[in-house]
């Protein structure tokens, strides 16, 4: 109906007609997509503003990771490890090629490993890079890697998005550091990136020479959209074929287009975790008793049912079941405000007469919330834990800002409550725990106030070096329990990638981590 | 005509020189330490030797004076250096944003004058009857409502509940009609209530009397005489339109999904982006001022006596 | 300062704007104390509510009343324009005084600071601020504050600069008074009618740019609800619950028609010349 008198006006009116395009019976051969940035310049050794998504559509890895923490070959077609773990040994796939035609061998792949350890201090977040001690091809298909100590979780961080990824030896500039620029965007992945429209779109094309099974579709347009109710539009008018993204449309939208019979929306398995941390370091939070009562006092499935439209589950530890070395038995914190009081009363903060807010000694019990004020899922959230707190007698001050302020709380330490999310796999559990050590994480900072934080940072170090399988399941049960026992966290939900798309394609499978998104795999209905 | 544009011209370089010291004190007294924003946004760790690093880069430790002076040659080139976020020169940034901006900062005009200039003569001719009522009634809530709720208003009505317009994005004249409506809104309601008292100031002046006394029809009266003179007033109040009406794009923008530099600069704001707001203030700023100058050419086109710099004599 | 004129001392515009202001502050005082319901009372089990005798407005998303909302909001939304009010008028009147009492050097200056001030145009230059200040109620004023001052040190150097000439003044000059004290006994009560006329035409000018920024995600201050924020917290739910978009955007424009109706009744009987709406 409304269509019809859209049409009407518009050809009425001389205008192009706004109307879900594209709704012709043939099979599509593209898809659009909606980003809320360009891309970028898709250089596979660097950060922001390089996209993820796209970084991992053009460059591919030596290894892929599957979820749950499986390894499976992918550049590299078998390995070796020494009994040490310090060397592995890496046979390449034979005949694959870069999109400029050049072979993808041992000396390119080196060659690679070369400009990323150019620009070290960089990736000094990666605990690889850092144990990096040498590298060499001693033939056109074995490349060898290295290590200075143990590592076990060498194969995970080579299986990410960046910066172990491989451009074509073309590419790299004079000198071999492509921290300076790369001459032009050449992987071996399964997607060119033909052009970039600066503030509107990326196009990418398919790879005719992939070594592997080719896109179905021709052409992937990635639509620059920076706003989620945008974007929700943009899919109900026809505009954007597929959504996919952990947080690019309100949850409320996702229920809404869910139920339109042209889309289907569906979540992921858990690929990360929200959380928020609280500071066992400052007053009030640094006694156990008010941060297990906090954990009591938060009625997390009323409010992952409101808020987020149970797009996620709800979590109850730090990390998911589907992470590796986490399914150790932790016992959920369940929803309780009359144990929270009583937790309350018993460590002597009294409700004065005619209730409000617990006080102890003259003190009040109040602390900070910092969240980033923008943002209106977390704000939501964040509104949600202060009314809920204050039903049991804890005051919390809201402290909404702009990002910049928000990570500057993170790294001091500034804060009563913050928000904080996992990094998801293949990050976790080993180089999210390793962050814990360092001060500028908001991790370590909510930890700091802990008689057992020497011990957690001496195990974190300890467990990646381990190479004794079981002894590190047993250091990661140690841990986790010990992490959780803390009430440091207050888990929200697992954090999903949602996907709403035209039902003019087949279900979009979901990758196993947050930025891989398998668009080579999306074919049209049948 | 060449040289009253010449005069002008000339007349804006003090005047840019203030603004741009203006923007610069303004600069150093407001931001913090920006080598530590900087050093943030490249994700370096702010050790004191990196802190020392980024602040010899960045020319924060050269006097004031030297650095004001580095800055205003830069500025004169249009160079404010890369985006913290993007990477990218931010005039390479603001020439995709910009032009948005102004094609709805355009089509809001060309409404403004549409709805203002026949609804204020029509009401000041219809004085006290029920036109000049409607129209002043429009004119007031169109000053008086909040233009990112109207354009929501507009979206529920014409998008969502009739169908007949997109609710968002750029696109042809389909996608400019509700942002330009919502963003002209003010300006109309401002400039129609200008129009209307001009015209009721020239239809009781002197000469009008004369013009009618010689017998006149009062339709040429009021064309040739009236109109004319008329226009000349709310015009000078254009120029200060743009300003309202620059202003306002830039909040209906994130109403309507808009890519315009309102986004660019609330983007700068959050990541605390110090090249990126520079460079939105300063040519902002500029485009501005080209605004009123192409405004004040008009002016003096209709109006000789301005142009022979005979004004106020 | 007298006036002739055919209007009446008051008009029905300016009784119907006064009306509404002293109804919408009575209710901002009053408001809250007969209503139950407490604007920051979340209640995840009565989310998007429609109105009813529990809630005379309706629920938001997360259970919270929005009417108790709309009335705390308006606190915010008033406090921070009669803050804007004080300090405009703070600053441009003792630039404007300064400027046009001593003049010289002083004048030069203070002139060319407003020029620069009034060539950038008036949001870009609260956006370039609240950039370099952070975000914030706080900061949203200061910078709506230094975006508006220099009109009014220009209007009241004008003013200060045709008092100078008056006799009264020249006198208390002649007679030895401190500039000080000239400017606080004759100038200040000269131009406060006037002054106070244009500045009630501008509060509800003010109004917008404070709904305007905070609706940008500027003027964050959690819970405390704010008729900008509340409707940019709103976007999400413009398909299942347009009131929440609809009611504070009502609340802002009423706010600013009683403001208007005032500003205009008053600005009419000051100079009828200048054409305003002459009694709607």
């Amino acid at each position: 109906m409304h269509r019809r008198s859209l049409l009407i006006l518009g050809s009425a009116l001389g205008l192009p007609v706004w109307s879900r395009s594209g709704a012709a019976s043939t099979a599509p051969t593209e898809a659009r997509i909606a980003w809320p940035f360009n891309v970028g310049p898709l250089n596979p050794h660097l950060y922001s503003p390089n996209q993820m998504f796209a970084q991992s559509m053009v460059y591919e890895p030596l290894v892929h990771y599957t979820e749950g923490g499986g390894i499976v070959p992918w550049l590299a077609r078998a390995w070796e490890i020494s009994p040490d773990g310090r060397d592995y040994t890496f046979h390449l796939r034979e005949g694959v090629r870069f999109s400029d035609g050049r072979p993808f061998d041992a000396p390119a792949v080196a060659a690679n490993f070369a400009a990323v350890m150019a620009n070290r201090a960089r990736h000094a977040w990666l605990a690889l890079v850092e144990r990096i001690a040498g590298f060499d091809a001693p033939d056109a298909a074995t490349f060898r890697l290295h290590l200075r100590t143990p590592y076990y979780p060498t194969l995970a961080e080579l299986s990410l998005p960046r910066p172990m990824r491989f451009l074509s030896p073309a590419a790299i500039p004079p000198g071999g550091n492509t921290a300076q620029g790369i001459a032009a965007p050449i992987g071996t992945g399964p997607w060119k990136l033909e052009r970039s429209i600066p503030g509107e779109s990326d196009i990418f094309v398919r790879n005719e020479t992939y070594w592997g099974p080719k896109p179905v579709l021709e052409r992937l347009v990635v639509k620059v959209v920076p706003d989620a109710t945008t974007r929700a539009l943009a899919l109900q008018s026809g505009e954007i074929d597929i959504v996919y993204g952990t947080d690019l449309l309100d949850a409320e939208a996702i229920a809404r287009l869910g139920a339109d019979p042209h889309l289907l929306a569906r979540s992921s398995p858990p690929i990360g975790t929200r959380l928020l941390e609280l500071n066992s370091a400052r007053f009030p939070t640094d006694s156990l008793a008010v941060r297990q009562a906090v954990q009591h006092a938060v009625d997390t499935e009323a409010m992952v049912h409101s808020i987020l439209r149970d797009a996620e589950p709800v979590a109850h530890t730090l990390f998911a079941l589907n992470v590796p070395y986490a399914d150790v038995g932790l016992a959920p914190v369940r929803y309780d405000p009359a144990r929270a009081a009583a937790l309350l009363e018993a460590a002597g903060w009294k409700l004065p007469a005619g209730g409000g807010v617990r006080q102890r000694e003259g003190k009040s019990l109040v602390f900070d919330l910092s969240f980033v004020g923008p943002e209106a899922l977390q704000k939501a959230v964040a509104e949600t834990v202060q009314g809920m707190l204050l039903k049991v007698g804890i005051s919390v001050r809201l402290v909404g800002e702009e990002p910049a302020s928000f990570y500057a709380r993170q790294k001091s330490g500034e804060f009563g409550m913050i928000f904080g999310d996992t990094w998801g796999p293949p990050y976790d559990p080993h180089a999210f725990l390793a962050s814990m050590r360092a001060p500028s994480h908001a991790d370590y900072q909510a930890q700091r106030g802990l008689a057992e934080k020497p011990e957690i940072d001496r195990r974190i170090t300890a467990v990646v070096e381990e190479t004794n399988e079981a002894r590190r399941r047993e250091d990661y049960a140690w841990l986790l329990r010990a992490l959780h026992s803390s009430a440091v966290y207050l888990p929200i939900s697992y954090l999903t990638n949602k996907c709403v798309q035209s039902r003019r394609f087949a279900p979009m499978p979901f990758g196993a981590t947050q930025s891989e998104m398998p668009f080579e795999q999306l074919r049209p209905a049948t | 005509m060449t040289g009253f544009i010449a005069r002008r011209l000339a007349s804006l370089v003090p005047l840019l020189l203030v603004v741009s010291l203006a923007i610069f004190v303004m600069l150093h007294l407001g931001r913090g330490d920006p080598a530590m924003d900087y050093l943030r946004l490249s994700q370096i760790p702010p050790t004191d030797a990196a802190v020392a690093q980024a602040r010899a880069d960045l020319g924060l430790d050269r006097p004031l004076a030297v650095q004001y002076l580095a800055w205003l040659g830069d500025a004169v080139r249009l160079d404010f250096g890369h985006s913290w976020v993007t990477h990218r020169a931010v005039l390479d940034d603001l020439a995709i944003f910009v032009p948005a901006t102004l094609e709805l900062t355009a089509a809001a005009l060309a409404l403004t004058l549409a709805l203002a200039l026949p609804l204020g003569v029509a009401a000041a001719l219809a004085r006290d009857r029920w036109p000049d009522h409607l129209a002043r009634a429009v004119a007031f809530l169109g000053v008086c409502v909040p233009n990112f709720w109207l354009g929501y208003v507009l979206i529920l009505v014409f998008a969502v509940g009739l169908g007949w317009l997109p609710a968002m994005g750029r696109g042809g004249l389909s996608h400019l009609l509700l942002p330009a409506i919502a963003t002209a809104a003010m300006s109309a309601g401002v400039l129609l209530r200008l129009v209307r008292a001009s015209v009721l100031g020239h239809l009781s002046a002197r000469h009008l009397l004369f013009a009618r006394a010689r017998g006149l029809p009062r339709r040429t009266v009021i064309g040739r005489h009236v109109l004319l003179n008329a226009m000349l007033p709310p015009l000078t109040a254009v120029g200060l339109t743009l300003g309202e009406l620059l202003g306002g794009a830039m909040v209906v923008e994130v109403v309507f999904g808009w890519p315009g530099v309102g986004r660019y600069a609330l983007q700068a704001i959050s990541n605390r982006d110090f090249p990126a707001l520079q460079g939105f203030v300063v040519v902002m700023t500029l485009v501005f001022v080209l605004c009123n100058l192409a405004v004040d050419i008009a002016y003096a086109w209709l109006d000789p006596r301005l142009r022979l710099g005979l004004a106020g004599r | 300062m007298p006036l002739p004129g055919p209007t009446s001392a008051w008009p029905w515009t300016l009784r119907l704007g006064l009306a509404m202001i002293v109804l919408l502050v009575l209710a901002t005082l009053v408001g809250p104390a007969l209503l139950s319901a407490d604007p920051a009372a979340i209640d995840p089990a009565a989310r998007l509510q429609p109105a009813s005798a529990a809630h005379w407005l309706g629920t938001d998303p997360l259970g919270r009343d929005l009417l108790a909302r709309l009335l705390a909001g308006a606190r915010v939304s008033l406090g921070a324009v009669g803050l804007i009010l004080v300090l405009v008028l703070a600053i441009g009147g003792t630039a404007g005084c300064a400027a046009g009492f001593l003049g010289g050097v002083v004048d030069a200056v203070l002139m060319r600071t407003c020029d620069a001030f009034m060539t950038i145009p008036t949001l870009v230059l609260a956006l370039f601020l609240i950039g370099l200040l952070g975000t914030g109620m706080t900061n949203v004023v200061i910078a709506i504050v230094l975006s508006h001052w220099a009109w009014y040190a220009r209007l009241i150097r004008g003013m200060t600069l045709e008092l100078r000439q008056r006799d009264y003044i020249v006198a208390a000059r002649v007679a030895g008074g401190s500039r000080l004290a000239i400017v606080r006994r004759h100038v200040l009560p000269a131009i406060a009618g006037q002054i106070a006329v244009l500045a009630s035409l501008d509060l509800g000018h003010w109004m917008l740019h404070v709904a305007g920024l905070s609706f940008l995600g500027l003027g964050v201050a959690p819970p405390t609800p704010e008729w900008g924020i509340m409707i940019s917290d709103a976007r999400a739910y413009v398909w299942e619950a347009p009131r929440l978009i609809v009611l504070p955007g009502l609340a802002i424009l009423l706010t600013v028609m009683g403001f208007n109706l005032v500003g205009d009744s008053l600005r009419d009987r000051l100079d009828p010349a200048l054409g305003g709406t002459e009694a709607l």
